[in-house]
């Protein structure tokens, strides 16, 4: 052990960091389901996992619950290499995307599956079992079995189960996945008030951008195997680092702009050149989010072009416009000021935008 | 068969009206009438219709008569013991087919293993058993050429050969229903219990048994009645020196032509088994209950 060493170099997130995945390869066969990943995830931190499905998003949270082992690295929890560690030994609890509650046990024997493998005493588990009954909101089900109940309340079960061993981190694989968009909302809600309560941490994974803005603390976008972007939801909407991530996030004007003789960027149609620093390569996108678009003739410190109204749709908060470049790439604009009037279909419009807002992306 | 293609085709999901219930159902019904209720009313008066005394004597001969006890105790020994034979057997190569080979080929090939036997004549499969276990069979020599016997080892027409036999006939009938039980089983269950503490041997026997349990009752009281009920095999392997209580009824019907003492056999040959049947399922339903 080397540890004083370590505090020494400055590094202050290092004792805080509860799980190291230390360049973690996982082959299945010649495909890379992880490609020499590093990640480091702090104690407390709500953390999602975040990309397509078949990102490796679920094989990495598989790899850290113990369910797989990688072909090659390492993975610490507290300062553990979790190297040849069961998953029945490891700190750390599940909540499975389809929930996997025991079907021949009631909601109570579910719960205090986990505590009476501890050999803790009846009365105790008893008491624990009620406390987190209560903290999902399922007193009055103790004696139902899975089948009896629906899927909401199944999830409450099986976010009881995990959390009622204290576990040092918390995994979540798609566990709002099959439930409804309003009981997702409100489930997002009080999985993150759980995570205040409880002060574990949390790793979510998901294919849901907004389920992952709206809960956590840190996102990890992830594409083939590989991290993408690591950063806090603002961070990764505000300023992607890549067309990928951008238009993962949110909606995103991805707008194609070639290098011209003189090595500068254009916009399609400009001659302008942009004031952005693109890419080192032929071609790059810029990209620009709908409402950060509006109306008029670009001033000082904003980029502008000009592009013909296609379609206008009310969506109630605001405007979504769709309009054409002069090469006839589509840009979508979502102006703020949903009051305002819209310019009419066939219009050949001014638009500007920030530059702070704008960014020149490669793929 | 019949009756249960019928039943499956009128819950199959579909909506069908009343009238076609009535055929799909009349039709399995019917049949079940005409050749199951029947023959086996027609049994039951067979059986208090004997060639002298009492409309009961034939019960009271049985009663009185300690051999037909001891071959009905003998049947019911046999076949608790390939119940229990193909039961270890069988399961242990559902656990192993379903939950630890990976490669879908080798599961594949071992199916079809397990399910080969169905495909051969009872007959042939237990004269195959006779090769192997006769005097001068595969096993003696090799026991002797080993040096583990001096002589042949009466190995062949005991309870034991027959068990043997059995339970080979037995195995694709205990291997098939349990494997469809563990086939339904949510393979995240399996690792909610690893993940909330549990090792491998408290998994099995606090979820994986407990959920493959309905696949267990099934395979055993399929395997227990084929076996209380089998013919061809008992008479091969037993050489005449074993009876089993199939054998002695075939022999009242066929050879002594006491039709009357054949069914009275036969009633209580199906008496005792629905009665061990019916304690078990009570036994097990106390258990799971609990």
């Amino acid at each position: 052990m080397v540890n004083t060493g370590r505090s020494l170099d400055g590094t202050s997130e290092r004792p805080a960091s509860i799980i190291e995945i230390d360049s973690i390869t996982k082959k299945y066969g010649q495909y890379d389901a992880l490609h020499e990943m590093s990640l480091s995830i702090q104690k407390g931190e709500f953390l999602s996992l975040l990309g397509p499905s078949g990102c490796g998003k679920t094989t990495l949270l598989r790899i850290i619950a113990g369910f797989l082992g990688p072909t090659s690295g390492d993975l610490r929890i507290d300062g553990r290499s979790m190297r040849n560690v069961p998953p029945n030994k490891r700190p750390v609890n599940t909540v499975f995307q389809n929930y996997a509650l025991f079907p021949h046990m009631t909601v109570v024997e579910n719960i205090a599956f986990g505590p009476r493998r501890q050999g803790r005493a009846q009365d105790a588990i008893a008491a624990d079992v009620k406390r987190v009954l209560g903290m999902v909101g399922m007193h009055g089900f103790e004696d139902r079995y899975p089948r009896a109940l629906s899927g909401g309340q199944q999830q409450r079960v099986a976010l009881a189960r995990a959390i009622v061993n204290q576990p040092r981190v918390l995994l979540l694989d798609e566990p709002l996945g099959a439930l409804d968009l309003k009981l997702r909302k409100r489930m997002q809600f009080e999985l993150k008030r759980l995570h205040g309560e409880l002060g574990i941490t949390f790793i979510y994974v998901t294919h849901d951008q907004e389920e992952a803005l709206a809960m956590s603390d840190r996102i990890a976008v992830m594409r083939q195997g590989r991290i993408v972007q690591l950063g806090t939801g603002e961070e990764i909407y505000h300023r992607p680092n890549s067309a990928y991530v951008a238009d993962f996030i949110g909606e995103a004007n991805l707008i194609a702009c070639e290098r011209e003789a003189d090595g500068k960027f254009r916009l399609p149609g400009n001659s302008t050149p942009l004031p952005l620093a693109g890419p080192d390569a032929p071609a790059a996108k810029l990209m620009i989010r709908p409402e950060d678009i509006s109306f008029g003739t670009a001033e000082a410190g904003q980029i502008g072009t000009t592009a013909t109204i296609v379609q206008s749709v009310f969506l109630g908060h605001w405007w979504r416009l769709s309009a054409m470049l002069a090469d006839g790439q589509e840009i979508v604009i979502c102006p703020r000021d949903n009051t305002a009037d819209t310019p009419a279909i066939g219009a050949q419009v001014p638009l500007r935008w920030s530059q702070q807002a704008a960014r020149m992306l490669g793929e | 068969m019949s009756a249960a293609a019928g039943q499956s085709s009128a819950t199959g999901g579909m909506f069908i009206s009343r009238a076609q219930a009535t055929i799909f159902l009349g039709g399995a019904l019917l049949f079940m009438l005409l050749f199951f209720v029947g023959p086996m009313l027609m049994v039951i008066w067979s059986s208090l219709q004997p060639p002298s005394g009492g409309t009961f004597a034939n019960y009271e001969r049985v009663y009185n008569d300690g051999y037909y006890w001891r071959v009905l105790l003998n049947t019911l020994r046999i076949s608790m013991w390939v119940t229990i034979t193909t039961f270890i057997l069988g399961y242990t190569l559902s656990y192993y087919m379903n939950f630890h080979l990976k490669s879908p080929m080798a599961r594949r090939a071992i199916y079809i293993i397990v399910v080969l036997p169905l495909f051969t004549s009872n007959i042939v499969r237990s004269f195959g058993w006779i090769v192997l276990l006769g005097r001068d069979g595969l096993i003696n020599d090799g026991m002797r050429i080993v040096g583990l016997t001096d002589g042949p080892v009466q190995l062949l027409y005991t309870s034991g050969s027959i068990i043997v036999a059995l339970s080979y006939v037995m195995l694709p009938f205990m291997v098939l229903t349990v494997n469809s039980i563990f086939q339904n089983i949510n393979p995240s269950v399996i690792e909610a219990s690893r993940d909330l503490g549990a090792g491998p041997i408290v998994t099995f026997l606090k979820v994986t048994f407990p959920l493959s349990l309905p696949g267990v009752v099934a395979g055993s009281l399929i395997v227990f009645t084929l076996s209380v009920s089998a013919y061809v095999t008992p008479s091969i392997m037993s050489g005449g020196r074993v009876a089993v209580m199939p054998i002695l009824i075939y022999d009242y019907y066929m050879v002594q032509l006491d039709f009357s003492m054949g069914a009275t056999l036969a009633v209580l040959l199906l008496a005792t088994t629905i009665a061990i049947i019916g304690v078990y399922l009570f036994i097990l339903r106390r258990y799971s209950n609990r």
